[in-house]
């Protein structure tokens, strides 16, 4: 009996651990393996350590990485105390609350690769509809290339980052918010608390633990963001707005635009070096966000 | 005096009431302007497109995009393809995930801990698209390359381990006794998974099913990848986005604009008639995972 109870039990994990194991634990093994390899998808050769010297020397890589922080402390400056507001504004007994919430969460459930594209239309430089706006409205007297420029590219960028990430904040946030008891409120309220005073002194120390996790959730996520980027500038113009990802993505599957050709295992070794960067902004964050606590 | 404290206080409620309605009504503008411009282009002549300006109404109404695009550019056949996509990546992540939800949380086997931990930190791992690589690879060396079975297996896999946490935490609140009962009644393991904790799972699963057919219908740089070589298997999005990157870009404006339309028209639709689902789904799936 005990023995046949088993025997279902693995049957019914076997699809889990199947996709467990070839979906993660067999690429994971294989990036390690062809960190000593010069692979270019067609044949392999062990090259030794060539792959992680050239790593210091990479000055592409270096500001990849560069900008990804630049891109993730951007989106999250305009994104959270956007998604804070809006969740703080919808969570007040008000008409049309729903609705709000609704549309400022709607470009979650929409593909990035696609609202980048229609992105990518409204930035155009040749008459795009940003560019027409600007110049009916008389802000500027020339058209901007806002993807094709250097000053303009990584702003761009984190306009469709915030564009597509703001709600679903919002929406982490306002599941905070709901945590917190009404009577509580009610009795700052009593004791003649203003707006502002109730913001800063009940609703963010009492969202504090929330507000961590999901500070935590939004800083990793942006450093993991390559796919809209890929899409809208492709790491462009002069790698202005390449990160991390999107690089490793155009040497492991080759570029036409950067003229990258198709590296595996050097792809391999920054891939390790990327997540373990983010690894270690894990660790800081918490260590920073444990030593908040004891201050507070 | 009482009455003058009212009035203040109503004057000051008023201004910020239409504070707050500015607020939110000017970030509602901004952020379903790109839905209706893409939308109302998309009915645009090309001519008009490519010249550009802020209308946002066309000058003159033409439905010779859809056509051309469904036609033409193929986007029947990526349509299709995203269906059995999204479709196919919700049914294998609901098979998937609500059996191995309910092992972990009521199963006895060796090695339970060790897999689970392993699922929890490959989701903290991400290297990046370079794990496409060896999965197209072996994909190649197994002739499944050319097969949307594999898109929808990466697919499910690389999801799973949110779903079999929200599953393994909803079957972790409902009480043991309830399948107790039916074990004592002499139900096999199986027989109470199908007959006793589908019907409780309703909830949950409702969840992962929206939010893995989400997945599966937005799904990019893999389905990008392993349908380089085929065309005629390219999703939506990898059909829209693959247009603008072959030569003549302004010739095919009003193409991608009716196909950035269709691809994203009927992901707006379900999350209209299912947004309470979709937005619980994804407070659980991130706050507690």
């Amino acid at each position: 009996m005990k023995k046949k109870v088993n025997l279902t039990v693995w049957f019914m994990m076997l699809p889990s651990l199947f996709l467990l194991a070839v979906g993660s634990v067999y690429p994971f093994l294989w990036i390690f393996r062809y960190i000593f390899y010069d692979y270019n998808g067609f044949t392999a050769y062990f090259s030794g350590m060539d792959n992680v010297s050239r790593l210091f020397r990479d000055a592409i890589y270096w500001k990849s990485v560069g900008n990804t922080f630049e891109y993730a402390a951007m989106k999250l400056i305009f994104c959270i105390p956007l998604s804070l507001l809006a969740a703080v504004v919808l969570h007040q007994k008000l008409r049309g609350s729903s609705f709000f919430r609704g549309v400022f969460f709607m470009p979650t459930v929409i593909s990035s690769a696609v609202y980048s594209l229609i992105f990518y239309f409204i930035f155009a430089s040749y008459n795009g509809v940003l560019n027409s706006m600007l110049m009916a409205s008389g802000i500027t007297h020339h058209a901007i290339d806002w993807l094709g420029s250097p000053k303009t590219a990584m702003i761009s960028v984190v306009i469709v980052a915030v564009w597509g990430g703001f709600g679903n904040y919002m929406i982490l946030i306002m599941s905070g918010l709901s945590s917190i008891s009404e009577e509580v409120y009610e009795s700052a309220r009593i004791d003649g608390a203003n707006g502002r005073q109730i913001f800063f002194k009940i609703t963010i120390p009492l969202l504090g633990p929330v507000l961590k996790v999901i500070l935590m959730l939004a800083i990793t996520g942006a450093l993991k963001d390559y796919q809209s980027i890929l899409v809208l500038t492709g790491g462009g113009p002069n790698h202005r707005t390449q990160v991390m990802f999107s690089y490793i993505y155009q040497l492991c599957f080759g570029s036409d635009a950067s003229g990258i050709q198709i590296q595996l295992g050097y792809g391999a070794v920054l891939s390790l070096v990327s997540a373990f960067i983010i690894g270690i902004i894990t660790v800081i964050y918490l260590r920073f966000s444990k030593k908040m606590d004891e201050v507070y | 005096m009482g009455r003058e404290v009212n009035r203040v206080r109503s004057k000051e409620y008023k201004i910020n009431r239409c504070v707050i309605y500015i607020f939110l009504v000017g970030l509602t503008v901004l952020t379903i302007y790109p839905i209706i411009y893409i939308f109302f282009g998309s009915f645009k002549e090309n001519r008009e497109l490519v010249l550009g300006g802020w209308n946002i109404l066309p000058q003159k109404f033409v439905i010779s995009n859809y056509t051309d695009a469904w036609e033409m550019a193929n986007f029947a056949g990526y349509t299709f393809n995203s269906v059995i996509l999204s479709i196919g990546t919700m049914i294998v992540a609901l098979f998937v995930t609500s059996m191995a939800g309910y092992c972990y949380a009521r199963g006895e086997f060796p090695c339970k801990e060790l897999f689970y931990n392993l699922m929890i930190a490959f989701m903290f791992i991400n290297v990046g698209s370079i794990s496409l690589r060896p999965l197209f690879e072996l994909a190649v060396k197994v002739h499944l390359n050319q097969s949307r079975v594999t898109m929808i297996l990466i697919s499910a896999a690389g999801s799973q381990a949110t779903f079999i946490f929200l599953v393994r935490g909803y079957m972790n609140t409902t009480p043991k006794e309830l399948d107790e009962a039916a074990k004592i009644d002499g139900c096999g393991f199986f027989h109470i998974y199908w007959k006793i904790i589908l019907p409780i799972l309703k909830p949950v699963l409702s969840a992962v099913a929206l939010l893995s057919f989400r997945g599966g219908w937005n799904e990019y740089i893999m389905p990008m990848i392993f349908t380089m070589s085929n065309p005629s298997l390219r999703p939506l999005t990898v059909g829209v986005v693959s247009l603008r990157n072959m030569g003549d870009r302004a010739a095919a404006w009003n193409i991608m604009f009716a196909g950035s339309v269709i691809s994203i028209v009927p992901i707006i639709i379900l999350y209209m008639f299912t947004s309470k689902y979709f937005m619980e789904g994804m407070t659980v799936g991130a706050v507690k995972g």
